[in-house]
């Protein structure tokens, strides 16, 4: 049972008449060895520590050491205790988790990647919303855990999950489109519903660039999640209406690739375009870089001195 | 695939903040860090192009070198690694180049580092989401997944012999100039 594209998995589903989750948890067993149980437990465990990592975020009003970001968790659920906002409980929790993880991943806590660091706010924030909201268990999350990894499967493999390979489109618009199925299949839907629910964000993420200020996963990084969190909701939410991208799903992935093999180096985490070049981006990275620590400059050229200690001086 | 696992995409479980700058790169330091057998003397690292513009932003700095004392990619103490190294008296300098010459990759990493009379020069590449790999070995290339089981004997040996014939291949200008000494 193994499966290359969302073709691929669909089939699989269908023909065994099972979910995007069961599918994806079957395959690990039979690729790693291990029992079902001990796949679940340790998938658990990564639950756990996200929770452990939303915990630590929502209360925390602390800035980060970089001093740019920090406080929103807080901010944010201040606001939904008004039992004002306009995108209502479960999307404002959503957001509010998505910013607890997010800030702590700055703040070098410990979070789990989803599928990386810099996107690791989208998938707790939306489950654990659903948790708190929808009544959803811990149980069935770990399903919603295993669901959103048979999507972000496909498309690491297909295209790129990481914002210096592929921009921003690669990390945030990936792991929307995880949560996007993960909360399709554990609001009943069908797993091609899910992979609709897929393609539907993962299009409204295309050509979004990777430009941090100060190389730091933090502005637009965070706030970048949050939108991700909400976007999830809504992708999922046309998925189980029953409409569909126009576009296939794969093509969709296929497009990301494209788009991000083209995408200039300036706008790939190098921190060289975009925001991190505008005025006030560059004002903070003068800021934060003014306040850590330096190296002395050493560069030394390909093919001479490369590879010698720099302080035995340059050889060749 | 690169990406084999289901934990390949919920995971690792790691220090923030970047899972290609941070922990992606403590797995290559922790790599070195066990080829070597311990804690090296001294290391020398170039960082390339994203890695050159944005490590102090993700602590990729910090991450190498955890991963060079032995840390895991969870370990809140990569957060002062740069102080442990110097308390165990390990010496660490650094270079940053734009674009990598032996592997075509944004994130990539070279590292020279020197334990008793042991010496290697490893160059790795973090592929996103965590998953890096070693693709350069003592003048050679070489395809070590770091997701995946491998034989470390073996490839001790082929370092060992990387090191001859490395320096054959390079004479002959298909890889970068290398003088390490390779005990």
């Amino acid at each position: 049972m193994d499966f290359k594209t969302m073709q691929e998995l669909l089939d699989c589903c269908e023909q065994q008449q099972l979910s995007i989750a069961e599918v994806m948890l079957q395959r690990e067993s039979q690729i790693s060895g291990r029992s079902r149980q001990e796949i679940i437990d340790m998938m658990k465990d990564r639950l756990i520590t996200m929770k452990e990592a939303v915990d630590a975020g929502v209360s925390d009003a602390s800035k980060t050491s970089s001093g740019i970001s920090g406080g929103d968790a807080v901010l944010m659920g201040r606001y939904r205790e008004n039992g004002d906002s306009l995108s209502g409980e479960l999307i404002s929790d959503a957001m509010r988790f998505a910013f607890a993880t997010s800030e702590t991943n700055a703040r070098m806590g410990v979070i789990v990647a989803t599928p990386t660091a810099g996107s690791a706010g989208i998938l707790p924030g939306c489950l654990f919303s659903l948790h708190e909201n929808a009544g959803l268990t811990f149980e069935q999350l770990v399903m919603g855990l295993f669901t959103a990894s048979a999507i972000g499967y496909v498309i690491a493999n297909q295209s790129f999950i990481s914002g210096a390979a592929g921009g921003c489109q690669a990390e945030v618009g990936s792991a929307t489109a995880m949560a996007a199925a993960a909360i399709v299949e554990l609001k009943g839907g069908s797993p091609r519903q899910a992979v609709e629910a897929t393609a539907i964000s993962l299009k409204s993420m295309l050509g979004l660039v990777c430009d941090p200020v100060a190389g730091l996963v933090e502005v637009p990084c965070i706030k970048r999640n949050v939108i991700g969190a909400a976007i999830a909701f809504s992708a999922a939410d046309l998925g189980l209406a029953g409409i569909c991208s126009r576009i296939p799903c794969d093509e969709v992935i296929g497009a990301m690739y494209e788009i991000g093999k083209n995408m200039p180096r300036t706008l790939r985490e190098t921190a060289l375009g975009g925001l991190a070049t505008t005025p006030t981006g560059q004002q903070m990275k003068s800021r934060v870089l003014n306040a850590r620590q330096e190296y002395p400059p050493c560069h030394v050229g390909t093919g001479s001195g490369l590879i010698h200690y720099p302080s035995d001086g340059a050889a060749d | 695939m690169i990406y084999n696992s289901c934990f390949d995409i919920i995971g690792p479980i790691m220090v923030g903040p970047s899972s290609s700058h941070t922990a992606g790169v403590v797995a290559i330091g922790k790599f070195v860090h066990d080829f070597l057998g311990g804690v090296p003397e001294r290391v020398f690292i170039v960082l390339y192009d994203s890695f050159a513009e944005t490590y102090k932003g993700h602590g990729t700095d910090k991450a190498i070198v955890g991963g060079l004392i032995g840390m895991d990619t969870n370990d809140l103490r990569i957060r002062q690694a740069m102080e442990t190294a110097f308390l165990r008296n390990m010496r660490v300098e650094f270079a940053f180049e734009e674009t990598c010459p032996f592997f075509d990759h944004p994130n990539t990493v070279l590292i020279r580092a020197k334990r008793g009379n042991d010496e290697v020069l490893i160059g790795g590449v973090s592929l996103g989401g965590g998953i890096s790999k070693i693709c350069y070995m003592n003048g050679l290339p070489v395809n070590v997944m770091l997701n995946a089981s491998y034989d470390l004997e073996q490839l001790k040996q082929f370092a060992l012999e990387a090191s001859v014939c490395g320096a054959v291949v390079r004479s002959r200008g298909y890889g970068l100039q290398n003088h390490a000494g390779i005990a």
